[in-house]
């Protein structure tokens, strides 16, 4: 795979940071379709990159031939992201605290906090094969 | 992202517009600041007036860009943080951590 492949309301790319980018200009695009206000896409698509950053270099270890897969999908009450990876399972918040004092200063370990923060529900499925991760915004 | 930067009384003045999530522009944002650094440019302002948003990358690189400032003598200061990013700040507590002014001009005056 040598570039990101859109089909429908599923974009797919290797694993690079490169191509966050294009997982974000999808992502949005739909969500503008939606009607949501910028406010609400700023947060999921803040989300997804976080997650994507996770699937990218902790489950695919950023091996270039293993993808991650981004579903978006608006249901009654909520938008919901399914992000697949190919990894062999991983426990994303297996961090220290990013709110305690003494990681504040910390570079990295913020992404899922953050998730957490901005939508309403992140449910985390690691399996042998690789982690799904569902982000829901509900609509208000 | 886009990036580009002057020097105003002897404070040099980052100004990235677009978003920061990681990838290719998260890297100039962060070789830049350490250019700074490495030049002895001490006192630098982020001005983050046209950052619609960032995400955790992006706060990674103001970390990384505060503590080696300050670790050499320097400071890093922020202005004109949007609404979207200041709600970041404050989840992440790194509010307590980051000066942060209303204007460039303010960011200035503090120096």
């Amino acid at each position: 795979m040598t570039g990101p492949i859109i089909k429908n309301n599923t974009i797919t790319i290797p694993s690079l940071e490169d191509y966050l980018p294009d997982v974000d200009n999808f992502v949005e695009d739909i969500l503008e379709k939606y009607g949501l206000n910028k406010s609400v896409i700023a947060d999921i698509a803040i989300s997804v990159t976080e997650v994507v950053v996770n699937a990218i270099i902790h489950g695919n270890k950023s091996i270039l031939e293993k993808v991650v897969t981004v579903t978006v999908d608006k249901t009654k009450t909520a938008i919901e992201i399914v992000i697949i990876d190919q990894g062999e399972g991983f426990n994303p918040e297996d961090v220290d605290n990013p709110i305690d004092d003494a990681n504040l200063l910390k570079e990295v370990g913020r992404g899922i906090f953050i998730v957490k923060s901005l939508m309403d529900d992140l449910k985390i499925e690691p399996s042998l094969t690789g982690t799904r991760f569902t982000l829901t915004k509900n609509l208000q | 992202m886009k990036l580009s930067d002057y020097e105003k009384d002897g404070v040099f003045i980052l100004e990235p517009k677009g978003k920061i999530m990681g990838g290719p522009d998260a890297t100039l944002l962060h070789e830049k600041l350490h250019e700074c650094i490495d030049q002895g440019k001490k006192k630098v302002i982020i001005n983050l007036s046209g950052v619609d948003w960032m995400n955790s990358t992006g706060l990674g690189i103001l970390i990384s860009g505060l503590t080696t400032l300050r670790n050499n003598d320097g400071e890093l200061k922020l202005a004109n943080v949007t609404d979207k990013i200041q709600s970041l700040l404050t989840i992440t507590k790194l509010v307590t951590v980051f000066e942060a002014y209303d204007s460039v001009e303010e960011a200035l005056k503090s120096f």
